[in-house]
């Protein structure tokens, strides 16, 4: 902000007193540095976040392994197991098998669903948005575990077909690609319908009417014009969607692996935890996953770009008048009920059953006099899931609070085009690239290789999640930034504060609503991520969602429903507190 | 007071549409007074201000207050804006909403180097600039708490509490609804001259240019047009598109023709009829356009005796409008139509034969 300095004065000087001007290019560079050391500060330490595990990763796929994990030399002895394997083609086909089908699942559902409520008279329209909340809060692998009781062998579905109609078969596998299709496609369409209700919403409700004044018909209407309209950002989210579902490793994980169905992501995770660990292989695979994810990303930049520029065609933030259903009315609403049942409710009877019940069984009335409150009391009284808990707590505290500290500099100077603002905004989507369980594999290799002992240490797990969610923390920040008028920076400027000071009582004040909710962001995902600290735990650093997943391959499934169920309501408490708080700061500053 | 020499501000054209910027502007301001720049959007007028402020680094010139130089190319200063001590009020007021009305006009003095006051001065220091705005006692008041009005009154309080040489404008007016930009028009106007205080003034109004200023400047596509005063401006446009861009005018196209007094020239239309005109920026004898503003016109009925020092033209009213304070016409002249703003009680009807009187003095030939 402020422009080239007078020589370290501290009031305007006149001209006569000036220093001789300094030859050729010392003065500009500093000037240039005096101005821009804060970016260049801000560049490096993002630099050094985001470069090395991708350095790492490079550098352990094209070296032989000792098994003493030291450097053996260049080799591409990895690339050429990959190639001659079976198992990356396979891996890579079934990837790509169950992101798509995974992606068209949550998209009609989720499509339909916003479209239903948006644009229609349809009834129960609050229950879609509360449903979506809610389940948006739960940690995935309590979901996938619900469902896996729900689709199971001892699951209400096949336990009704084979009391009713066929004693000895079971119809429902979830143990495979179908299963898996289905939860994960559960899993992503409560986001789905957020964002394209956000869509349909912005979308101008004139141009349909005037479709519908030229005589076209609903479906017509909706067909030609709606879904043209917003076709590039139906695109967008189908493409932002793949990437995720490419990425996954819950589902893949909990559902595939026990039926033998591999993914890229279990490949390396099982490579990573054979013994002695494929480190190398396990790198190839995950560089292939690199460059997979980053070709999808840079197609999505260009798309979501071109879905912008559509959507800026958009109404004066009128409501606009939804479409009438007439007798089809309550059919939608069905819709709309069965999501219910769905996503949340089914999930949840689901988890509740098996928390209480003594063992897996199947939901029968019988079994109503076993209910029984033991997981729980085991959960309460055992001071290891306390420790587990506090430990969790710790780590999402801290990597949300440093996370957002850094991003909302590199927001600033981005936002503001200071100096090295560009290279920041670019090094901090690099993480993107990353599927969680990628950054595990080159940030445990980092470990390894570390001259500190960083190794199964909460300070690692810490380190990736902070580079794993630094471009959330970025998003939040930056577009807090563009909406702070830059008038009133400019006002502290010409008022006499410095830049720091302008920071200190200006932006950060007025930016405190963006960074709270990043910061609470960045806590919820950080509290029930899985894949990245499954890599990286040692003994002493574990984490709820890591003991989860340990407890249910150990079969313990009601202890897993029991601790994730309070888990997710504490969350959710912390989650709701923090908002009320929220609102009530910002009504006392802002004033509305 | 304020020179500003040669100063050059070019932006890079990003390839869509004409870039702003300012070129070569310089102008030189006595102590005390209300200069205003004017012109329309992308004129370089925001530009120049901002480099004054220290928003903006210029690409060239100088811009120097009293004895301290501010910047200058040459010499390679450019001192920061927070060390500038100039007062400005923004576009968009900028009330920071965080803080109260009190810890607004405040923060300058908490922040400026060099400045170390007591809490009891900052106190009193406040409280003068709130009175000076007439907002005494709204200190404790949330600043998002306030009407479009008063935070404007903030915004100037703000710009006045370190007492500067310099107050710079940015279009305040603009975000006001009408009735209150007049009143607020004059306030400003008031304070200005109470304390004596040198100011930049930047607007695309020139309703409020005419009516507040000392001095203006006419900006076009980055550069200074004309200087001077209000009335120079009105009446003495130095060329075409300030007399068509500061009020409506009237332009007839012709050739000179040879001098017929001091200062009076002939000036043939293209049918043949013959005008009498002074000289504005027009030097050359060629091709030549003069312009009439349309209150200086004066209708009256075809045959009337006409009036001395004054030009005749004889036309037919094809459009007639009473607009309460004024009736304004439209008269065919053979060829072209005249704009003529006429007092309210003359009426004349469509179709009617009238002449058209208006004063030597007042028609001004200007480049084609």
């Amino acid at each position: 902000m402020p422009g080239i300095g007078a020589e370290g004065s501290s009031l305007p000087s006149p001209a006569g007193s000036l220093p001789a001007p300094a030859i050729g290019w010392q003065r500009p560079l500093r000037a240039w540095l005096k101005r821009g050391w804060l970016g260049l500060l801000v560049a490096t330490i993002m630099a050094l976040l985001v470069l090395p595990p991708v350095w790492t990763l490079l550098q352990t796929s094209f070296s032989a392994t000792q098994t003493d994990l030291s450097y053996g030399g260049l080799t591409l002895e990895h690339y050429r197991s990959l190639i001659q394997g079976r198992n990356l083609g396979n891996a890579a086909l079934n990837s790509v098998t169950f992101a798509l089908l995974a992606t068209l699942v949550s998209l009609c559902f989720g499509g339909v669903l916003a479209w239903l409520v948006e644009r229609t008279d349809v009834p129960m329209k609050g229950l879609a948005y509360v449903t979506t909340i809610i389940s948006l809060g739960t940690p995935y692998i309590l979901y996938v575990t619900a469902w896996l009781y729900l689709l199971g062998r001892a699951g209400p579905f096949n336990d009704f077909y084979r009391s009713w109609i066929d004693a000895e078969a079971m119809p429902f596998n979830v143990n495979s690609l179908g299963g898996m299709v289905l939860i994960e496609g559960f899993l992503w369409s409560p986001l789905v319908f957020l964002m394209l209700s956000a869509t349909f919403r912005a979308a101008n409700a004139e141009m349909e009417e005037a479709a519908r004044m030229s005589g076209a018909s609903i479906p017509q209407t909706v067909w030609r014009i709606s879904m043209r309209l917003a076709w590039p950002a139906i695109l967008a989210l189908a493409l932002f969607v793949f990437i995720r579902n490419l990425e996954s490793f819950e589902v893949p994980a909990l559902v595939g692996m026990p039926g033998r169905v591999d993914v890229l992501t279990t490949e390396i995770y099982r490579s990573i935890k054979e013994m002695p660990p494929r480190l190398g292989y396990a790198s190839a695979y995950s560089v292939v996953m690199l460059l997979m994810v980053g070709v999808l990303l840079f197609a999505y930049g260009r798309i979501s770009r071109h879905a912008e520029r559509y959507a800026s065609i958009t109404g004066k933030g009128y409501r606009p008048r939804p479409f009438r259903l007439g007798r089809a009315r309550w059919l939608a609403g069905c819709v709309i009920l069965f999501n219910f049942l769905v996503v949340l409710a089914l999930p949840l009877c689901a988890l509740l059953w098996v928390a209480f019940m003594p063992f897996m069984r199947p939901m029968r009335w019988s079994a109503v006099k076993f209910l029984t409150t033991k997981q729980f009391d085991a959960v309460l009284s055992s001071p290891h899931y306390l420790s587990l808990g506090v430990n969790t707590l710790v780590i999402a505290v801290c990597t949300a609070t440093i996370a957002m500290a850094l991003t909302v500099l590199a927001g600033w100077l981005a936002a503001r085009r200071q100096v090295a603002g560009g290279v920041i905004d670019q090094l901090v989507t690099v993480p993107l690239v990353f599927p969680g369980l990628v950054l595990g594999v080159a940030l445990l290799e980092l470990s390894l290789k570390s001259p500190l002992p960083l190794y199964g240490t909460t300070w690692l797990i810490m380190l990736a999640f902070t580079i794993r969610y630094m471009p959330y923390g970025m998003r939040y920040a930056y577009a807090g930034v563009l909406q702070i008028h830059p008038e009133l920076e400019q006002a502290a400027g010409v008022a006499g504060a410095t830049t720091g000071t302008t920071l200190r009582r200006i932006v950060v004040p007025l930016l405190w609503p963006s960074i709270a909710s990043g910061w609470l962001f960045i806590f919820l995902i950080c509290a029930k991520e899985m894949s990245l600290p499954l890599l990286l735990a040692g003994p002493d650093s574990q984490t709820i969602s890591v003991a989860m997943f340990d407890l249910w391959s150990n079969g313990q499934g009601g202890e897993v429903a029991a601790l994730g169920l309070l888990w997710a309501a504490l969350m959710t408490l912390f989650a709701s507190g923090f908002y009320a708080i929220m609102r009530r700061h910002a009504a006392k500053t802002f004033g509305h | 007071m304020l020179n500003v020499r040669g100063l050059t501000k070019v932006y890079a054209n990003k390839g869509d549409g004409p870039s702003g910027g300012v070129q070569e502007a310089s102008f030189d301001l006595q102590p005390a007074t209300f200069f205003t720049l004017l012109g329309p959007s992308g004129c370089g007028k925001t530009t120049t201000l901002r480099c004054i402020a220290g928003l903006e680094t210029p690409d060239a010139g100088s811009i120097r207050v009293a004895d301290t130089t501010f910047f200058d190319s040459a010499q390679g200063v450019s001192v920061p804006m927070n060390l500038r001590r100039i007062g400005m009020v923004f576009q968009s007021y900028a009330i920071w909403p965080h803080m109260t009305v009190f810890e607004n006009v405040a923060f300058p003095l908490r922040v400026t180097k060099g400045e170390k006051l007591t809490g009891a001065e900052i106190g009193r220091r406040v409280e003068e600039a709130l009175e000076r705005v007439s907002l005494q006692g709204f200190g404790g008041r949330s600043a998002t708490r306030l009407s479009g009005g008063q935070q404007q009154r903030v915004a100037l309080a703000r710009a006045i509490v370190l007492r500067p040489r310099l107050l710079l404008l940015d279009e305040p007016l603009s975000n006001l609804d009408a009735a209150l930009r007049d009143e607020m028009r004059n306030e400003l106007r008031r304070l200005q001259q109470q304390i004596g205080i040198t100011t930049v003034y930047v607007t695309h109004d020139q309703t409020e240019a005419l009516e507040m200023s000392d001095q203006i400047a006419v900006m076009e596509r980055g550069r200074i047009v004309q200087i001077g005063a209000p009335r120079d401006i009105y009446f003495r446009p130095a060329n075409a598109f300030v007399a068509g861009f500061v009020g409506t005018t009237n332009w007839l196209d012709g050739a000179m023709g040879e001098a017929c007094g001091p200062g009076i020239r002939q000036f043939r239309l293209g049918d043949g009829r013959s005008l009498q005109c002074i000289l504005g920026n027009q030097q050359t004898t060629g091709g030549a356009r003069i312009s009439v503003r349309p209150e200086k016109v004066v209708l009256r009925r075809d045959g009337a005796p006409a009036a001395a020092a004054h030009n005749r033209l004889d036309g037919t009213v094809v459009f007639a409008g009473f607009l309460g304070t004024m009736n304004r016409y439209q008269v065919d002249i053979g060829g072209s139509t005249m704009q003529v703003y006429d007092a309210a009680d003359a009426a004349f009807t469509v179709g009617e034969r009238v002449a058209l009187d208006f004063p030597v003095a007042d028609t001004v030939a200007l480049d084609g």
